[in-house]
């Protein structure tokens, strides 16, 4: 038995949440059962993760190669499930958990009904199912195919509540992520007609044999990924749907959307850069510096367009497209520490934001008041919930023993190593900025003189999802051992190529 | 010149996916009609399933079902079309969930407008904020 | 006049325009179409017969309890063919890997787990589209007039 699992294990863990996701609605009167059948899969994901990292680490960081139907690449799909691939599910499966349990028993007042609750949880782990399928696919289509349920998840979730204004955002999200999804396609479209190919290995090899006699094609292929993934990214001028998006969606969907819905997207883009492109191409064409240049412009953009925002979530949201900005300045630092940093960045913001719209849900659903200005005085009365804010902004901004300073510190490394001083300089005072638009929110949460209202904690299974949420904050900048070697290692396998 | 408008002659799939995608994401973005919008969406798609399938026909090449009588057949590739009936089955569900909340925002609004939506939500924040 | 050869008509067409996407599902393998086409054949032979009898009939026939159990257990039909292939040693999806038997090609019987599979999904995208329309006309006239019912 556990042969069987070990052999066919990149499958399980993406099939697993898809399949049990499409039978929910038929006992949608069972809230319990439907509550209880979510987080059991959710565990069940999360000993897949383990278990796969397990052997990654055993195996030296050689990937596991399973090919679908048992048709060899090229002629089937394959999964591939390396360093990478590993690293990013233990994310997505150590992140979800707890925002699952953050969404039991008080999703029915932000949603509706009974049948809503299980629908939203249907589009709950159809979207867990795709990221953990972007995460170990290793061709083109499955890649289009998975971003494709991935942003019709992303837009049911953001539709889940029954207001009016909820389901303009849904729209603008739906057809701004659509067009994004066309550019994709496109982009695969031309990578396909020149190569021939549509797994990544055999499309990689073909490209560096012909790319001197198509170079307008691999320019057409560049600029088509780049802008939809950033569409899709929100890296910055790109980002209109995120505020209106990620503010009206209930709290949990706030959480996941912006916690590993965005960095499906940006893995996507990793991989197909540095796994088809190579990173010689991608100097050849200067389509480092691009990203660079674009992550430091979102970077400060973000951060001075989040210090205007009085509502709570609308400045999470921007923060989001700010921490966008140091992912795409690290896709454009080319060596092993550049990219091991991007990767712990992309752990860190994933955990830290997640744990930020989490409070910030319980503390609007505590009080009813959405202003970060009439939130004074929460600190004191809902101590568990303001500590794990605080826990999460001292993580994003970057405080020495949270997770941000190690990401940053080794984003600071790599562009040392590449002799670049300008993208230190702006990672300094994004670190700054992203402290000035957080801290007056705890100062006015924990100093300003309350009103005499029972604003209390959230219940047990809320205050659980916290308390892990902040323990992976301060396990992850404390003891980044095991996650740094992996992260070092998916850099190293995605530099080899080319 | 003439070399140019034999090359755009001999590529007609190429150009035509070129025009209707730039049709479609003039529409999509300078319409303030959530149904232009829409049906902006669904030529942009249109033309990357003509840029697909066109660019991957064989001339010469017969469709690709087996002919048992004829060994030496050139076959064209059936994979591209395989893809992109993955992505009309996408390009129906994008367009079912957007007609949907359509629905629901013409019930909730009264009016198609995206523009004029904005402004009465505008109206409403500025009445709440007083 | 009209709504009476409509439904005349409709009486004698739609059982084999949906004998017909059901041709289309099953040899999906030999000739064009397959189990997405086929489903959309079946769905709008039901939205046909609803458009001309009439909603409440074509709620009678197909009732929300049935859509919903077609929608969520045809897809599980796709995960269950593909978990054949894993208890028999192959990897998921595996066709003659499984030990299917794959008898000649060009028949209808020779695609294995293919036309199984197809059954499913086609029956799945016959159901959702089916929903999708009850669930736009639903908003339009359907909820007032169950609602003036309730109240009564």
């Amino acid at each position: 038995m556990p042969a069987v699992i070990t052999a066919n294990l990149p499958v399980f863990v993406v099939i697993a949440p898809l399949f049990v996701g499409f039978v929910l609605p038929t006992f949608a009167r069972k809230m319990r059962l439907v509550e209880n059948l979510v987080i059991f899969i959710e565990v069940l994901m999360l000993a897949g993760a383990v278990y796969l990292t397990s052997i990654i680490l055993a195996q030296e960081g050689n990937p596991i190669i399973y090919s679908l139907g048992g048709w060899p690449a090229p002629w089937g799909i394959e999964l591939e499930a390396g360093s990478l691939s590993a690293f990013f599910l233990l994310i997505i499966a150590g992140i979800s958990l707890p925002i699952a349990l953050f969404a039991r028993g008080n999703l029915t007042e932000e949603v509706g009904n009974k049948e809503r609750v299980a629908r939203f949880y249907v589009l709950y782990l159809l979207l867990v199912g795709a990221l953990a399928g972007i995460a170990v696919t290793n061709d083109l289509f499955n890649v289009f195919v998975l971003v494709e349920v991935a942003t019709l998840s992303c837009c049911g979730l953001v539709s889940a509540r029954n207001q009016p204004w909820a389901a303009k955002a849904a729209f603008t999200y739906l057809i701004l992520a659509t067009l994004g999804s066309t550019l994709v396609m496109g982009g695969i479209g031309f990578i396909y007609i020149i190569t021939g190919h549509l797994n990544m290995g055999f499309a990689s090899q073909e490209l560096g044999r012909i790319w001197q006699d198509n170079p307008n094609v691999i320019w057409m292929a560049f600029s088509f990924l780049l802008v939809g993934f950033g569409v899709k990214s929100a890296l910055f001028p790109l980002h209109v749907w995120l505020p209106d998006a990620h503010s009206t969606a209930p709290s949990p969907a706030s959480a996941i959307l912006s916690g590993l819905a965005i960095k499906g997207y940006m893995i996507c883009l990793f991989k197909i850069l540095y796994k088809i492109f190579g990173f010689t191409l991608m100097q050849e064409f200067s389509v480092h510096r691009i990203l660079l240049l674009a992550g430091m412009v979102a970077i400060i953009a973000g951060s001075i367009l989040a210090l205007s925002q009085d509502e709570l979530k609308r400045r999470l949201a921007f923060s989001t497209v700010s921490q966008v900005g140091y992912i795409f300045l690290g896709l454009g630092i080319m060596n092993v520490k550049g990219l091991s940093g991007t990767l712990f960045y992309l752990a860190s913001h994933a955990v830290c934001k997640s744990i930020l719209f989490l409070a910030a849900g319980a503390m609007i659903a505590a009080s009813g008041k959405h202003n970060i200005s009439e939130l004074a005085g929460i600190g004191r009365k809902m101590p568990i919930t303001m500590a794990a804010f605080t826990i999460g902004s001292l993580g994003l901004v970057g405080v020495p023993l949270f997770s941000g300073f190690v990401g940053k510190w080794y984003l600071i490394l790599g562009s040392l190593e590449a002799k670049d001083i300008l993208p230190i300089i702006v990672i300094i005072m994004g670190s700054v900025l992203c402290a000035a638009y957080l801290f007056p929110v705890i100062r006015i949460a924990y100093f300003e003189p309350a009103p005499a209202e029972a604003w209390q904690d959230p219940g047990l299974s809320q205050k659980i999802a916290l308390i892990l949420l902040a323990a992976a904050v301060v396990i992850l900048g404390v003891l980044p051992g095991i996650f740094l070697k992996l992260a070092g290692m998916a850099a190293a396998e995605l530099l080899v190529f080319n | 010149m003439k070399m140019l408008l034999q090359k755009l002659i001999i590529n007609y799939p190429y150009v035509a996916a070129a025009i209707l995608f730039a049709i479609g994401v003039l529409t999509v973005l300078t319409r303030s009609n959530l149904f232009k919008k829409l049906l902006g969406i669904n030529i942009m798609e249109s033309a990357i399933f003509v840029l697909f399938i066109g660019g991957s026909y064989i001339r010469g090449g017969a469709v690709p079902i087996l002919n048992k009588n004829n060994p030496g057949t050139l076959y064209i590739n059936p994979l591209p079309s395989a893809l992109m009936l993955t992505g009309i089955v996408v390009s129906v569900s994008v367009t079912a969930f957007a007609l949907a909340l359509i629905v629901r925002l013409y019930k909730a609004y009264g009016t198609t407008n995206l523009q004029r939506i904005e402004e009465m939500r505008n109206e409403v924040k500025d009445k709440c904020q007083q | 006049m009209k709504d009476f050869i409509l439904k005349r008509i409709a009486a004698v067409i739609l059982p084999f325009i949906c004998i017909y996407g059901v041709y289309v599902i099953l040899h999906g393998h030999i000739s064009a179409g397959g189990s997405f086409a086929g489903g959309i054949i079946v769905g709008l032979s039901f939205i046909a017969f609803s458009t001309i009898y009439g909603i409440e009939e074509g709620r009678a026939k197909l009732p929300e309890k049935v859509l919903v159990w077609t929608e969520s257990y045809g897809t599980l039909w796709y995960g269950i063919m593909g978990m054949v292939g894993i208890f028999r040693g192959a990897p998921f999806l595996a066709n003659k890997l499984a030990g299917v038997d794959l008898g000649v090609p060009g028949t209808l019987f020779s695609g294995g787990l293919i036309s199984l599979i197809g059954l499913g999904v086609g029956i799945r995208v016959a159901s959702t589209m089916v929903t999708l329309f009850f669930t736009i006309m639903d908003e339009d006239c359907w909820r007032e007039k169950r609602m003036m019912e309730e109240s009564k």
